[in-house]
């Protein structure tokens, strides 16, 4: 009896503690919260992807065990120990063919969930959005087609944060204005890249609303790593919103406004490359940037509402300060659709690196917007170069754009 | 004197050049043909850039310890991360392989030289010219910086304006030249002067693993050729093969760079499983479990590896048909090497294992190259992948398969073979050092790649940031800061070996000339093997024929009894050594043909001038090739018996 007991809770005791080192790396998995976690899947596409994971990882660390086990005893059991020279058998062709066998029919199960899974994600059938997002030398941009189910009854175009209803099968449609690059948001989806010249499809869903870091991936030059990008999934009333702001018409700053004033510096100065709709010149007319005369890849951030986002720069600089980022970030699925919809206050806006890109963009992301150096873009610039602003141009710059909600 | 009764032949008249007279010092080097010289200067040359590349790593790693790093600018970063891989692969992996299969590939079928002993010249001399034209971009506006995969559009001149891919793609080319020429040599080499008797199920793992390399090579390097010669005209030319504007598809570029690109995998790989399968049995004495199985995985590893290019491409959009067909295909890949790792356990399985250094770098490869295996598994699963490629994973994934296997295999060579090379034994327990700091080390640098992976960080990135690092046990911080540490470790490790190889360089004492008990026929000769390798030209009739010349099992008993010592063997082998052997005589050719090759190639960057002056020794030295004598003149004669056992002649070269 007692070596029954005993060995039942010698096993109990090893269930247990089992269960302990498992429940450890578990919550050691779900303490960390490095934005960009490959297997904390929030939506449909990436749960797929992650279902998948959770076949081939233990089923990789199971085999592994084995062999090493089976190494580790053959390394230790026929050491040199003073025996005798062995027979030298070539081998049993029975064992080599079933040592062929058992890896085939592990694979063959393996293959038979990755088939699926590959048809699964390539499914585009019932989408219910589109997004175009279009990568170029170092940021996205996001062009919401009119769709009026999503409340869009004129084109969106904004960057630095892919904004998507939750619950909604978003279907981006990828490509790129110069080098490939890879859209990449982990909690979503896998990657897809974005090709010059071709469209390609990825879906996304959110299942509850949040913010979810990203990051290009295909190699695309010298500021690659700088590159990023955000995603936020909002409740469908709080997308509702947010979409009606974007398409809210363009609102002059009251004359005699330092942002008024910058309003002027912006004209003079961004609009060459940078859009903001609506802004009309001196004389009354629209004005028009073209960016397709400066920059290599033909196009620039369109800056109308600005505040309404959290990143600048290719999703490298935070808009908000510190605080009122980690605000937003840390919000519960609940509470982040009003923080985030709140936008850029004055008191919130991240000022030192919005002045200090206004300053001289190619000192904080390297670029080549150097204008001694552009021959072989044909005197186009790859990224945004040093304007030389003044000071007071910063300070009405920043006071401009600041009204850009 | 024998040379009196050479048959003149004709074709000596028509030498426009004679061959050299004096091939002593200096130029017994840079004007030979012998394949084991060659096979020494592709080591020396191939561990230097080992060296370099390493530098280069040591770099990445620092810029990468802490995040924000500023070791390195942006560009700075990119061309090192893109000449660490061009320099380990091309100018470090391969050509060490190159080394091995030059010296002992003609020893292990017991022949006297490879098929064409010129062009092995020129395939080593085009190879260094191509290593130093891709580093000398360093010195000259700055080195490529496209990664290694160089993808287009990226690599065009509007997005890489300075010259760096200009020396990459001509590097490339003719480096590129060189492999493929050896593969023609060696291919010809093992079809057609293996002794009598070695038949092709007779020969050593090792030499059928080169084989089937240099096949990979004949059908693979053609086509990264085709690709680097479009991406020379768009550099160069204007042309608009990868311009999209123009209607290009880029998607052509990355199809042609991985046909090539993953057969290169298996080209890396292979000879390393052929070292391991030479040493795992010497040491465990026993022959190879399933010899036959390890031979045809290895060639269906090969066949297969012409059909997985497409998974290095999940997430560029293929179609889901395609993934689906790839995703299969690179896990059926998987079958063969396992069973390979099987058959290399079952080997040691009922041995008698001794853990010299050799075998202890040997079964490091069994047990890194698994971990690098399984890990592959994980993203043929295409899904699975598109989470984890171009993240920190695959560059783990791909270390543990090509660090852990590949360069433990080679390391595993050098032991091993030290002493039939040099004549020297490396020290062991320098050795043991060097096994131990590389096995940590190399766990602590690629093993938390993984977890870098996984969480998220992507690779060929300058910085990483703070903001994305996360917090807890899997933070990137922690972790980019032991794979740091861990690259130094490496460094120690790689540091033992060359203070030992200087140590035993300066020791007088003589390896004996069978000190492992070896199996294969490279053993039946002295150390260093004369010039003309076999006194006699062995006749085989066993798969390891030198073991079986020693050792006679009884056939019902199963004891080995052993009747002949090694040392003994070649002995007797000198005893009964072959009169009048006719041996290839040095040229000026080869060396002269890549310094045109390289001054051709210098002449597409630095204009038209300089390519008419490459063109024109090119077309010097080929001249000259064609019409050296086959024989040199009697009184130009310059007998390499210094060992006095047998009379030399030259020949056919």
């Amino acid at each position: 009896m007692d070596i029954v007991n005993n060995v039942k809770s010698s096993s109990h005791r090893i269930r247990n503690s089992i269960a302990t080192l498992v429940g450890l790396v578990f919550l050691a998995g779900c303490a960390t919260n490095a934005p960009q976690d490959t297997w904390q899947p929030r939506g449909d596409n990436a749960q797929v992807i992650n279902n998948l994971q959770w076949i081939i990882f233990p089923m990789a660390g199971v085999v592994g065990v084995l062999v090493f086990a089976f190494a580790a005893y053959t390394f230790w059991k026929f050491k040199d120990r003073g025996q005798p020279i062995p027979s030298q058998s070539h081998g049993k062709p029975i064992v080599e063919i079933i040592l062929t066998i058992i890896p085939a029919l592990i694979l063959t199960v393996v293959g038979v969930f990755t088939f699926r899974g590959i048809f699964e994600l390539s499914n585009t059938e019932d989408t219910q959005m589109v997004i175009n997002v279009t990568g170029q030398q170092w940021w996205w941009e996001y062009d919401y087609p009119a769709q009026a189910e999503q409340g869009i009854t004129q084109p969106i175009i904004t960057s630095g944060q892919l904004v998507i209803p939750v619950g909604t099968k978003v279907l981006l449609r990828e490509t790129s204005r110069d080098v490939i690059h890879s859209y990449w948001i982990p909690a979503l989806n896998g990657k897809k890249d974005a090709v010059p010249g071709r469209i390609n499809l990825l879906r996304l869903q959110a299942d509850k609303p949040g913010l979810f870091a990203g990051q290009c991936t295909e190699f695309c030059g010298l500021s690659h790593a700088n590159m990023r990008m955000e995603a936020i999934a909002l409740s469908k009333e709080d997308f509702a919103k947010w979409a009606a702001n974007q398409q809210k018409a363009y609102t002059s700053p009251a004359d005699g406004t330092l942002a008024k004033e910058g309003e002027g510096v912006f004209l003079n100065q961004c609009i060459r490359c940078h859009q903001v709709n609506g802004l009309k010149k001196a004389d009354g007319t629209p004005a028009l940037a073209a960016p397709d005369e400066n920059v290599y890849s033909g196009a620039a951030p369109n800056l109308s509402h600005l505040m309404t986002r959290n990143t600048f720069a290719g999703a490298k600089f935070d808009l908000l300060n510190k605080t009122c980022r980690s605000d937003v970030w840390d919000a519960s699925p609940e509470a982040i659709g009003a923080k985030y919809l709140a936008g850029v206050s004055e008191s919130c806006l991240n000022a030192t690196d919005l002045r200090a890109w206004l300053r001289n963009a190619p000192a904080m992301k390297p670029m080549y917007s150097d204008p001694t150096k552009l021959g072989p873009s044909g005197g186009k610039y790859r990224g945004m170069p040093n304007l030389g602003l003044t000071e007071t141009d910063i300070d009405k710059l920043v006071a401009y754009l600041l009204t850009l909600k | 004197m024998a040379t009196n009764e050479l048959p003149i032949s004709s074709s000596q008249s028509l030498g426009a050049v004679r061959r050299p007279v004096n091939t002593k010092g200096w130029r017994e080097w840079l004007f030979t043909v012998d394949h084991k010289k060659l096979g020494i200067m592709y080591g020396c040359v191939a561990f230097t850039f080992f060296i370099v590349g390493g530098i280069e790593a040591l770099f990445i790693r620092l810029q990468l310890a802490l995040p924000d790093g500023r070791i390195l600018s942006a560009d700075k970063y990119n061309q090192m991360f893109t000449m660490h891989a061009t320099t380990m692969i091309f100018l470090f992996a391969m050509p060490m392989a190159a080394a091995f299969a030059n010296y002992f590939l003609p020893l292990q079928i017991g022949a006297r030289d490879v098929a064409f002993p010129r062009l092995n010249a020129l395939s080593f001399w085009l190879f260094l010219s191509g290593g130093l034209i891709l580093n000398a971009s360093w010195f000259l506006g700055g080195a490529a910086d496209g990664g290694w995969f160089m993808y287009a559009p990226n690599s065009g001149p509007v997005f890489s304006p300075s010259n760096g891919v200009d020396f990459w793609v001509l590097g490339l080319q003719i480096a590129g030249i060189a492999s493929l020429i050896g593969s023609i040599n060696l291919i010809v080499t093992v079809l057609n002067m293996r002794a009598p008797g070695m038949t092709l199920m007779k020969m050593p793992v090792f030499t059928w693993m080169i084989l089937v390399v240099q096949f990979l090579l004949v059908f693979s390097l053609p086509v990264i050729t085709v690709a680097l010669v479009l991406l020379m005209f768009q550099r160069s030319y204007g042309a608009t093969f990868f311009d999209v504007s123009q209607g290009a598809d880029p998607l052509l570029w990355q199809h042609l760079f991985w046909i090539f690109g993953h057969p290169e995998v298996y080209v890396l790989i292979l000879p390393a499983f052929g070292i391991i399968s030479e040493v795992l049995p010497t040491f465990s004495r026993k022959p190879l479990f399933g010899y036959p199985f390890v031979v045809f995985s290895g060639a269906s590893i090969g066949l297969v590896g012409f059909g997985v290019w497409a998974h290095h491409m999940f997430a560029s959009g293929l179609g889901p048909v395609s993934v689906a067909v790839f995703s299969m295909a690179t896990m059926a890949i998987a079958i063969p090497t396992g069973v390979k790792i099987f058959n290399w356990l079952l080997t040691m399985w009922g041995g008698k294992i001794w853990y010299s250094a050799a075998m202890k770098f040997a079964i490091g490869l069994v047990v890194l190259f698994t971990i690098g295996g399984l890990s592959g598994v994980t993203h043929a699963v295409a899904p699975s992948d598109t989470q984890q490629t171009d993240t920190y994973y695959i560059v783990a994934h791909f270390h543990y398969v090509l660090f852990g296997g590949m360069v433990f295999g080679l390391f595993s060579g050098f032991y091993y073979w030290w002493p039939k090379v040099f004549g020297k034994m490396l020290n062991e327990k320098l050795g043991t050092w060097n096994f131990w700091f590389m096995v940590i080390g190399m766990n602590l640098t690629f093993g938390p790649m993984h977890i870098l992976g996984l969480q998220g960080q992507p690779r060929r990135m300058y910085v990483w940031t703070e903001a994305r690092a996360g917090e807890g046990f899997f933070n990137l911080g922690f972790w980019n800061m032991v794979s740091s540490i861990g690259s130094f470790i490496l460094a120690v490790g790689v540091l033992f070996f060359i203070i030992n190889v200087i140590k035993t360089t300066r020791n007088k004492e003589r390896a004996p000339l069978d000190p492992w008990d070896a199996r294969t026929l490279e053993w039946l000769t002295t150390s260093p093997p004369k010039v003309h390798n076999f006194d006699r030209i062995p006749v085989v009739h066993h798969l390891d024929e030198f073991f079986h010349r020693k050792y006679v099992e009884d056939e019902t008993t199963h004891v080995m009894t052993q009747v002949a010592k090694g040392e003994d063997l070649v002995r007797a082998e000198e005893a009964a050594a072959d009169a009048d052997i006719h041996m290839p005589g040095a040229s000026y050719w080869p060396l002269l043909l890549s310094i045109g090759v390289a001054v051709l190639g210098m002449g597409i960057i630095y204009g038209t001038p300089i390519m008419v002056v490459g063109a024109l020794v090119v077309l010097f030295s080929s001249f000259g090739w064609v019409l050296e004598p086959s024989v040199p003149e009697p009184i130009d004669f310059d007998s390499p018996s210094h060992d006095g056992h047998t009379k030399e002649i030259a020949s056919l070269g």
